[in-house]
């Protein structure tokens, strides 16, 4: 346990304290698997598979970072994947009934609000710990989508709308722009708004935080809603990168949005840990699978060394973290 | 051997066939699929309903709600034995794990068809299935022809250890064999999913700046390779497999050059044909393994049309396809 949790009451919390010692070893572990590979492949430093890299990480990383509220909270959001199948289904389906990707991209949005502000709801009025909530949510949601799609699959978007996810803007992806854009948000309210710092309270201690006169409900409202309106985000960059969505493409995104999350530093207890460490563990995710495809690693031993990888980082995460203090 | 069968069995359906007619009609036949999400088992269930339908029979459909859960295909057995349908058509979620449940369906002396996925142990009346291999091997050596027998080669691997996966991908294998001027730069898992192709393909775009030909051992998987090169301004010959309506889209629009035809819907149809004429005491097919069918720019106007329009093969055709 770390300082907060002993004062949970005490906003506002310094980035360059303990957080900023848990994001160094991160970035550390990240350009120690970066240098690995350098010397592995020639085409792994290129400038076009750094991009390449990044623009893969983006989608985990929009799951991951609304993820992170919840978590920091000391909740879990499993409903996450099934979100962004359901609403990428409904974007999709209003992109080809209504010819507007406005009228879609809002649509994707508002589903995936909405789901995250059923949880919300499920986890503070009617007190269902969070994971059997979300958990329920996952079931409901995955059999909305396979009622609604029947098998089928939605494909063809416009042009327009296909830049969002495979565009370039200045020789950057689109979707890079968007990563920075909410990973300064994310950090920035996180680390420096009043309702940032309660979250991290409230996931600290709960008790404190609603006797210090934080409003815990309304503010768990809220980052359940953050969460589902992220997955919402992902599911228009997926249908936009992939030109097309089935009832199926959720199931393989929930599990590594919660991997980024842990191998990020946020702990499952709450309140402790970052967006940008989520970030990190989004990259670290994503450039192992890079390498191993760069490296031509057969299919038989990816899943072990992603295992592997994933066990190694939280494992460093506990134990600097306890030299940290 | 069939045809003596057939012989031996003509007088009994005649006679079969005058008094079992009015009583004949109306047999509930289960149709056990693998799950509700991929577009293959749609075929397969289309198909089922579509010849039930021509033959005056009902179906039951039973889909687990967890994509290819075993528990809940088990216990979907356990609720089908107690309601003893006429008759089961039967999909495996997992050919091996899945055997105690068929002999649960044996002991209550329901007679059932295998389809899709052969299982490991169990009676079965009948087997109705596509040849993984062989179809994994023509759509390979069709994309190889088509590339003068020469070129960089990618495979994109389904779920490791899945039936359908290995033998595709072994069919794939043996056609580069067969084609010394091919080289197979990598063969990477995109476990049937559509995003994790497209990483794929963009990653190996990364280490390899020349590759002619992708060979998907699914037709999501092929898409999604599509859009990673079109996205890197690339191009490559690129095969699925299954023929799936976005694949037939596809290769209509010259994106895809061909995906292998896993045939769903003769599946659904055979399946049921078969349970339904054994119910009727008429003969039928032991085994029928579709032969595999490439569809191309050439042959796809008879898969593109919605699947409620297509028409079931008779039992004629059946015996044609399914020689073996």
């Amino acid at each position: 346990m770390t300082d907060i949790t002993k004062d949970a009451t005490m906003p506002p919390r310094s980035f360059l304290s303990q957080d900023a010692i848990q994001v160094f070893y991160r970035l550390l572990a990240a350009f120690l698997i970066c240098a690995v590979l350098a010397v592995l492949s020639d085409s792994f430093l290129s400038l076009g598979n750094i991009l390449n890299v990044l623009r893969q990480a983006s989608l985990t990383f929009f799951i991951a970072s609304g993820l992170t509220l919840v978590v920091l909270t000391a909740g879990l959001d499993l409903s996450v994947g099934a979100n962004v199948a359901l609403s990428a289904c409904i974007a999709g389906t209003v992109i080809h009934k209504t010819g507007s990707p406005a009228l879609g991209i809002l649509a994707g949005l508002a589903c995936g609000g909405l789901v995250g502000l059923l949880n919300g709801v499920m986890v503070t009025a009617l007190r269902i710990p969070s994971f059997i909530a979300t958990y329920g949510m996952l079931w409901v949601l995955n059999g909305l989508t396979y009622w609604y799609m029947a098998g089928e699959t939605l494909h063809g978007f416009p042009a327009g709308f296909r830049q969002i996810g495979s565009g370039y803007l200045f020789g950057l992806p689109i979707p890079v722009y968007l990563l920075l854009v909410f990973l300064g948000i994310g950090t920035l309210f996180a680390q420096r708004t009043i309702w940032g710092q309660e979250i991290y309270a409230i996931g600290a201690n709960p008790v404190a935080a609603r006797l210090s006169g934080i409003p815990v409900a309304r503010r768990l409202l809220l980052v359940y809603a953050v969460s589902g309106t992220m997955a919402g985000l992902a599911s228009i960059i997926f249908l936009s990168r992939l030109n097309s969505a089935e009832a199926d493409i959720g199931e393989s995104l929930t599990l590594p949005a919660i991997a980024a999350v842990l191998i990020g530093g946020t702990s499952l207890f709450g309140g402790v840990g970052t967006v940008f460490g989520t970030f990190i563990g989004a990259l670290i995710l994503t450039l192992v699978l890079n390498g191993m495809n760069l490296l031509s690693v057969s299919a038989n031993w990816q899943p072990l060394v992603t295992g592997i990888i994933v066990i190694l980082a939280v494992w460093l995460d506990m134990k600097t973290r306890r030299r940290a203090q | 051997m069939k045809q003596k069968l057939a012989y031996l069995t003509l007088p009994l359906l005649m006679a079969a066939a005058l008094t079992t007619e009015v009583r004949a009609d109306g047999e509930t036949i289960a149709v056990f699929t693998k799950n509700q999400t991929n577009p293959f088992f749609q075929t397969v269930r289309v198909g089922a309903d579509n010849m039930a339908k021509t033959l005056n029979a009902k179906t039951l459909q039973y889909i687990p709600t967890k994509p290819d859960s075993i528990p809940e295909q088990l216990s979907q057995i356990e609720d089908v034995v107690v309601k003893k349908p006429s008759a089961i058509v039967f999909t495996p979620v997992d050919y091996k794990a899945m055997v105690p449940g068929v002999e649960k369906i044996n002991e209550a002396k329901i007679p059932v068809v295998n389809i899709t996925d052969r299982s490991a142990g169990g009676k079965f009346l009948s087997f109705v299935g596509a040849d993984d291999y062989s179809l994994g091997l023509e759509t390979a050596r069709f994309m190889l022809k088509t590339l003068g027998g020469k070129g960089n080669i990618v495979i994109i691997e389904g779920v490791k250890g899945s039936l359908t996966n290995v033998d595709r991908v072994r069919g794939f294998n043996d056609a580069l064999k067969e084609n010394a001027g091919a080289k197979l730069l990598a063969s990477q898992p995109g476990n049937y999913q559509r995003l994790q192709a497209l990483q794929v393909m963009e990653n190996l775009m990364q280490s390899n700046p020349q590759i002619d030909g992708v060979l998907a051992a699914n037709d999501a998987m092929a898409v999604g390779a599509i859009e990673a090169l079109d996205g890197a301004n690339r191009k490559a010959q690129v095969i699925g497999i299954n023929g799936t309506k976005e694949a037939i889209d596809a290769i209509k629009s010259g994106k895809l050059l061909a995906s292998g035809d896993y045939n769903g819907f003769a599946q659904g149809c055979l399946g049921t044909m078969m349970a339904i004429r054994s119910l009727r005491n008429q003969p039928v097919i032991a085994e029928i393994v579709l032969k595999p069918t490439v569809i191309t720019k050439d042959n796809y106007q008879p898969f593109d049309v919605p699947l409620e329009q297509r028409t079931c093969p008779t039992f004629e055709e059946a015996s044609k396809l399914g020689a073996k």
